[in-house]
This record gives C-alpha cells, sequence and structure tokens, in this order.
C-alpha cells in the first residue's frame, strides 16, 4: 500500500477516534465508521485503534471477523447481496447466485477483479414477499429472474468493466 | 446450605457452582472445558445436570450453575446419560483427532459417524480454554476467528503473534492437546513462533523461556527470587521455612 494511501487512513481513523470518548466500549461503532468510509477495515486503521482503545490485538481481529457488517478484505465499488433466505431460495436464489458468478466470475465473499462488484449471500432481507430479492448497494430488486441479472449489473457498469 | 446430589446430602455456600460441591463430595462428573484455574467455562456441555427445585426439573451445566437454594441434583440418570451420549457424539464428530476424544467415543460406545462430515484431523472443540487462560496470563495473544462452521482460534491475521510470550498456558489448559507445543534442545516452538528456554538452577531442566521471564519481571513487576522451576522452588521453599522453625526451637529452648 502507498505510503500516501497509510497517511490518509490514518487521519481518517484519528478524526473518527476524536468523535468518541476513548472506550472499549465504543469499539464496534468506530470499527462500522471505517468500515463505511472504506467498505472494508483496513490494517492500519485496527493498529491505531488497538493502540487508541488499549485493546489486544486478538480481541480486534476476533470481532472484525466475527460481524458479517465487517470486512477485513477490500470490498468492491457496488455490493451485491443475494437474500438465500427460505423464501429467496425456494424462488431459485441459487440460480441468481449462479447467473451472476458466472457474468462476474467471482464466488460469493469474493471481489472482482477490478474492484468494481463483491458478492455476497444474505440469510434473509425481511422482504419475502418479493423473492427472490437481491440487493446492489441499498438499492433492492425484487422477483429477480436469471434474464435480469445482466441487466441489473449493467447498470452498475458491469458491461464495461467485463470489456476492460 | 444443603443440597442433594444424586441421593447423597453435600454442604454448599451461596454461590458455589454444583461441580465444585460433588467433586468435593467424591461424585464425579465428566467435563472438558473445566479447569479450576479457570472456572464456569461451560462450553463443553458434558457436565450438564438435572436439578430439581420444588419438583421443578431442569437442565444444567454443573460447572456455572451457582447454588442459591437448597435443590436435588441428579448426574446420572438414563435421561442425562443419553443426553451426555448425544453431546460426545456431536463433540467427537468435531474432534476426532484428539487422543481424549478417541478414548472417551470409545467410553461412551459411540458409533462410527456417518451422518456428518467430519475434518479428520481436527482435534480442537472449541471450548475457548486457551483463549482464556492467554487473556488471564495477559499476552492476549489468540482469540477466536470467524463465527458459525469455520469458528477456529488463531492468531491475528494467521501470523506468528508478538504478543506471545510463549509461556504454553494454552496448551497447558487444552483438554483435547489441540495446540501445537514442541520442545526440543533448549528451544520451544508455539504459534510457529520459537523461543529460548532457560534453564533450572536447581535441577538444570529447561522450564521457561526468556520472554516469559521478562513478562513476569517487567510487566507484572513481580519479583523472580533466582531461576527454579515450579518443583524446585517449592523444595527450597519448604527448605527455608525449615531452617527458619529449627531457629525458632533451638532459641526456644
Amino acid at each position: 500500500m502507498s505510503s500516501g494511501k497509510t497517511q490518509e487512513i490514518f487521519s481518517y481513523t484519528s478524526s473518527i477516534l476524536k468523535e468518541y470518548p476513548r472506550e472499549q466500549r465504543f469499539l464496534l461503532a468506530i470499527l462500522q465508521d471505517i468500515q463505511k468510509q472504506y467498505n472494508y477495515l483496513p490494517r492500519e486503521a485496527l493498529t491505531i485503534i488497538h493502540e487508541y482503545l488499549d485493546i489486544p490485538m486478538s480481541k480486534l481481529y476476533s470481532m472484525a471477523t466475527f460481524y458479517k457488517a465487517l470486512s477485513l478484505k477490500p470490498k468492491g465499488k457496488y455490493v451485491i447481496k443475494v437474500c438465500d433466505g427460505t423464501a429467496c431460495h425456494i424462488r431459485g436464489s441459487s440460480l441468481i447466485i449462479d447467473e451472476i458468478q458466472k457474468l462476474l466470475n467471482i464466488s460469493p465473499g469474493d471481489t472482482t477483479e477490478d474492484g468494481l462488484f463483491s458478492l455476497e449471500t444474505v440469510n434473509c432481507l425481511g422482504s419475502c414477499a418479493l423473492a427472490p430479492v437481491m440487493v446492489v448497494n441499498g438499492k433492492y430488486f425484487g422477483k429477480v429472474t436469471p434474464k435480469m441479472v445482466k441487466k441489473i449489473i449493467d447498470e452498475f457498469g458491469g458491461q464495461n468493466s467485463e470489456d476492460i | 446450605m444443603n443440597i442433594v446430589i444424586d441421593g447423597k446430602e453435600c454442604r454448599a455456600e451461596h454461590g458455589e457452582y454444583i461441580l465444585d460441591v460433588a467433586e468435593r463430595n467424591g461424585i464425579h462428573i465428566p467435563a472438558l472445558c473445566h479447569s479450576e484455574a479457570l472456572p464456569g467455562q461451560g462450553n463443553c456441555r458434558m457436565c450438564i445436570v438435572e436439578i430439581i427445585d420444588n419438583s421443578r426439573r431442569k437442565i444444567v451445566t454443573s460447572c456455572s450453575y451457582p447454588i442459591t437454594k437448597e435443590i436435588e441434583v441428579v448426574t446420572c440418570s438414563e435421561k442425562i446419560k443419553k443426553m451426555r451420549k448425544t453431546i460426545m457424539r456431536l463433540i467427537s464428530a468435531r474432534a476426532p483427532s484428539s487422543d481424549l476424544i478417541k478414548q472417551l467415543s470409545e467410553e461412551y460406545d459411540l458409533p462410527p459417524e456417518t451422518k456428518f462430515k467430519i475434518d479428520k484431523e481436527e482435534k480442537c472443540i472449541l471450548c475457548g480454554l486457551c483463549v482464556r487462560a492467554c487473556g488471564e496470563v495477559g499476552a492476549h495473544a489468540i482469540s477466536t476467528v470467524n463465527r458459525g462452521t469455520i469458528k477456529k482460534v488463531s492468531t491475528p491475521f494467521e501470523e506468528t503473534p508478538p504478543e506471545c510470550i510463549g509461556c504454553g498456558a494454552c496448551a497447558y489448559v487444552c483438554p483435547t492437546g489441540a495446540i501445537e507445543i514442541e520442545e526440543h534442545q533448549g528451544k520451544r516452538t508455539i504459534w510457529n513462533k520459537t523461543f529460548e528456554l532457560f534453564k533450572c538452577t536447581g535441577c538444570g531442566d529447561y522450564f521457561m523461556t526468556q520472554e516469559q521471564y521478562e513478562y513476569i519481571k517487567n510487566k507484572k513487576g513481580i519479583a523472580i527470587d533466582g531461576l527454579l522451576c515450579d518443583k524446585c522452588r517449592k523444595k527450597s521453599t519448604g527448605e527455608k521455612l525449615k531452617e527458619a522453625l529449627c531457629n525458632v526451637v533451638i532459641k526456644g529452648k
């Protein structure tokens, strides 16, 4: 990682830390803020938090790997979440996942090489009436069919990324 | 107060755990994740017992259930045995490679596992005792990582932990021998980190890592009186005490 990027992470993390009292109970909130900014938790940020809050690195790592909302791997610009809950599963969410895997050449949990898309499966989005559901950066798509997947991905620049 | 364990009347203090009272009264309750130094873990579930309180029955883990009133405890009924067997089966499917688990599987007369996908190399039952021991020592070098089926005990970023002092507490408390620790020619290897060992000035055996010595001396601020292993220290303290007592007796005369 370039030193400029490291510097940027350092100053951003420091500014986040300033907003919270120096107490361990604010750890999750701090991690969420950093996740929101970078779409993942940079290791440099974890080191700063470890020193600032005096929390063992092992605990930080344990927490960062425990919560699904936190990620240690950089995520794509667009995070595709496909619901694989009971209702969506019955209505063929696995077909949707297969289609995305075929189009973007990634499996759930991975990110495309160009850093544009990440694929995740979630257990329920609470909108079972729209099953099967997929969400791209907060935008919901209901009653998705494998045919629609390409169109949705293209909407977010998927086709261009494939050409490059 | 008095509680009844398997028909035997036992004296118990308020807040004491059932397991401790039973052990004191010679009643054995099987447990994997129980350690006297780190009580109340309650993760392996092997120590389940049934408690009867005013004809109300419930199953609890005896290692983490504090006694607050006069209850009756059943540790070995058919019902409990059956439940324990199920728990043992799950543990055995989880960690089939551990010698202790293999031995227990035979004792519990478990059939070969066919229902679950098993990892034949696995020894860890994820009781978390090692993580707790490491925390109590104060090193905090290891923790549980991930969750669900891929949960495991590991070090941050799967790297050699700079915090590890090589004390071996994690391997010592591990009930299933899942943590690899090797000692060879004055060197100890644990968590992919190799430590130089100090020799005991009494018996000449290797017993403590350099990092451990410095940690106790500098971070904990405990004065170390000579480099003696546990056995030799006990011996030397005993001798000093004997000497002191003799002096008192002689002076008394």
